[in-house]
């Protein structure tokens, strides 16, 4: 189907080859800026770079005004990131990756958020099915599930050492500097992200398609198994994504709650103590100064991106609907 | 072997007033009962609580056996959604296999696509399907658990007219002999399909009976007029005594578009042709009559051009009186 009659300058190009270009561009741009020790030079140039691709798609003064407006929130969001990375010292980064202190840090820093998400997931999927169902008394319990945004992350740990701590609800349960009481803060901060996405997703299954598999034989629990739970799995999956990532960030309510703990630690195959990776890097920081807190921190960066595209990508092709849902 | 239907039920929505739904009526085996009636008449709420999917009073029996307190998979029932529902993550052959796994039931899948004309679809997703064929694959989904009573809600009201009317064809030959409620606002498809219809309205039955009962003889003037009788108050007759058959009572006369005679010798209401509608084969001809608050609507080959004066007749076999 022909709609345009003139392609546009870009079109002509293809999409991919335009994205390299415009990469390649960047990247010697702020290599040029970063060398000039002018990295301001860089921001003015990815505002100007924006507006003129926004020209150069043919959007008008309008599409013009609102790629340049846009692109100062990328220089805010990118630039820091750019420079973080650019001044980074390669061989501080070498040493600490061959740490073995730094080995339990980003092993208990991907593993305690891991079970973090998974208990959001087991509990909060449930939850987001029956809010994605409606009952009497929901908006009680959707401000509840969304208190921990708004909560400051400290006083969620405190939150916690009053509820579960000494004198709490479960006597037996030490939860101040133990595992169980840093993923109980971690699922603290971080089930909304799994229960609202979960719940989206469970929303944008039709009703019909369960009355269709009930009508037709299956009971609530085989309708959930075999209709709306396949094709709400994106969503789930999402949901245990975002927590998972949101809890691999966590500072506030873990160095409250459980500063170091103790755990079992597979490639030592015994019990070592370590702290959460964010607090290690805070720590660090404290003791070591930037250069070494930096170093930390782009080795947490890059384990962090790595897991985060892998589930990207393999939750894009293994749930897919054929287009739908 | 007969399904009874008696229940009543109120529905809820944020912002509206209570809507209640109250129905009685029976389907004999192998008999297609039409539900017909105006949107928003509440016949679908019907039939999907016949199936189970609201809480509702009274009661739902087959056979004697009370089905009213058992959930939707307990009914043995199977339902053809409007919209097709069919589960976009299953290939049509899984999809007609559903509820095979559930219920005791071994209608062969691929036989029954093949009756339904979509064999060549076993292996397609339903995103791709056209509508006719999504129809097509969500009745045999649904007639592949053998169902004791099958449920239509106005499977054929999202396809384009020529689809609707192949797969109207159809229905007339699956429904032939399978106990069946068929909801519908379309009145050519309730008289195509029907055994028996049950009219609603705002919620309540108004009429039950044969095709020929609900079209011929429509109980009130609401009826008549969505079944697309022509209504005439008695009041603007002349000549009332022949044609009011001993109903002293009646206020108002129906008589079908098809009964009414164009340039009658002995005309009973003379009018001034409104509008020619071309239509298939014929001619739909709206006349304008003095005293009758609605036109009359009348058939003709060769119609007269708009503003003529004509004379109407009604055979007198053909009108039905009925009271407001």
């Amino acid at each position: 189907m022909a709609t345009r009659t003139t392609p546009l300058p870009l079109d002509a190009l293809g999409r991919g080859s335009v994205a390299l270009a415009v990469v390649a561009v960047q990247a010697v741009a702020f290599a040029a800026a970063y060398s000039l020790g002018r990295p301001t030079l860089y921001a003015g140039f990815v505002v100007l770079s924006a507006a003129a691709l926004g020209f150069a798609s043919r959007r008008g003064l309008f599409g013009v005004a609102m790629a340049a407006l846009g692109s100062v929130l990328l220089v805010a969001l990118g630039l820091p990131l750019l420079l973080f990375a650019a001044r980074q010292s390669p061989s501080l980064i070498a040493e600490k990756a061959t740490d073995p202190g730094v080995h339990r840090v980003l092993y208990l820093g991907v593993y305690a958020p891991l079970l973090a998400a998974v208990a959001s997931l087991a509990f909060g999927v449930p939850l987001a099915y029956h809010l994605s169902r409606g009952f009497a008394g929901q908006p009680l319990v959707e401000s509840l599930v969304d208190l921990p945004l708004v909560v400051p992350h400290s006083v969620a740990g405190i939150i916690i050492l009053f509820g579960f701590g000494q004198g709490g609800a479960f006597p037996g349960l030490s939860v101040l500097g133990t595992l169980p009481g840093m993923v109980l803060a971690l699922t603290f901060v971080s089930a909304p992200y799994a229960v609202n996405a979960a719940r989206e997703a469970f929303e944008s299954v039709e009703d019909r398609l369960e009355y269709a598999a009930r009508v037709h034989g299956a009971s609530p629990w085989q309708a959930f198994r075999r209709v709306t739970g396949p094709l709400a799995m994106r969503g789930m999956v999402t949901g245990g994504v975002l927590a998972w990532a949101r809890a691999v960030s966590e500072f506030g309510a873990v160095a409250v709650v459980a500063y170091s703990v103790e755990f079992f630690y597979p490639p030592a195959g015994e019990r070592v103590v370590a702290q959460h990776a964010p607090v290690f890097v805070y720590n660090t920081y404290l003791q070591g100064g930037l250069d070494e807190s930096g170093a930390v921190a782009a080795l947490l960066l890059g384990v962090s991106a790595a897991i985060f595209l892998l589930v990207r990508w393999l939750t894009t092709d293994a749930t897919t609907t054929q287009g739908v849902a | 072997m007969t399904l009874a239907v008696d229940i009543e039920a109120t529905f809820t929505a944020d912002g509206a007033d209570a809507f209640h739904v109250a129905a009685d009526f029976e389907v004999d085996p192998g008999e297609t009962v039409v539900i017909l009636g105006p949107s928003g008449s509440g016949k679908t709420l019907l039939l999907e609580t016949v199936a189970g999917f609201h809480d509702h009073e009274g009661t739902v029996e087959h056979d004697g056996l009370v089905l009213s307190d058992r959930p939707p998979e307990g009914r043995d029932f199977a339902f053809v959604f409007q919209d097709y529902a069919l589960f976009p993550h299953m290939t049509v052959t899984e999809n007609v296999e559903f509820g095979q796994r559930y219920r005791e039931a071994d209608a062969n899948p691929e036989a029954l696509l093949a009756d339904l004309g979509v064999a060549d679809l076993t292996d397609r997703y339903p995103p791709t399907l056209s509508g006719g064929e999504a129809q097509r694959v969500a009745l045999a989904r649904a007639l592949a658990v053998e169902p004791t009573v099958l449920l239509l809600d106005e499977p054929l009201s999202s396809l384009d007219v020529p689809t609707r009317q192949s797969l109207r064809a159809d229905l007339q030959d699956v429904l032939a002999g399978v106990t069946s409620i068929y909801v519908t606002h379309d009145r050519t498809t309730a008289r195509a399909l029907a055994d028996r219809i049950v009219v609603m309205n705002d919620g309540q039955v108004v009429q039950t009976g044969t095709p020929e009962d609900v079209f011929e003889r429509p109980a009130s003037p609401l009826v008549a007029r969505f079944t697309g009788s022509n209504v005439v108050p008695i009041s603007a007759l002349s000549d009332r005594a022949s044609l009011l058959d001993g109903d002293r009572d009646a206020t108002h006369l129906t008589v079908r578009p098809e009964a009414v005679e164009l340039g009658a010798h002995d005309p009973d209401l003379t009018g001034t042709v409104e509008r020619v509608t071309r239509e298939d084969a014929t001619s739909r001809v709206t006349v304008a009559v003095e005293g009758v608050p609605e036109p009359i609507t009348v058939f003709s080959v060769d119609p007269p051009a708009p503003g003529t004066t004509v004379s109407l007749g009604f055979p007198p076999e053909r009108v039905a009186t009925c009271r407001a």
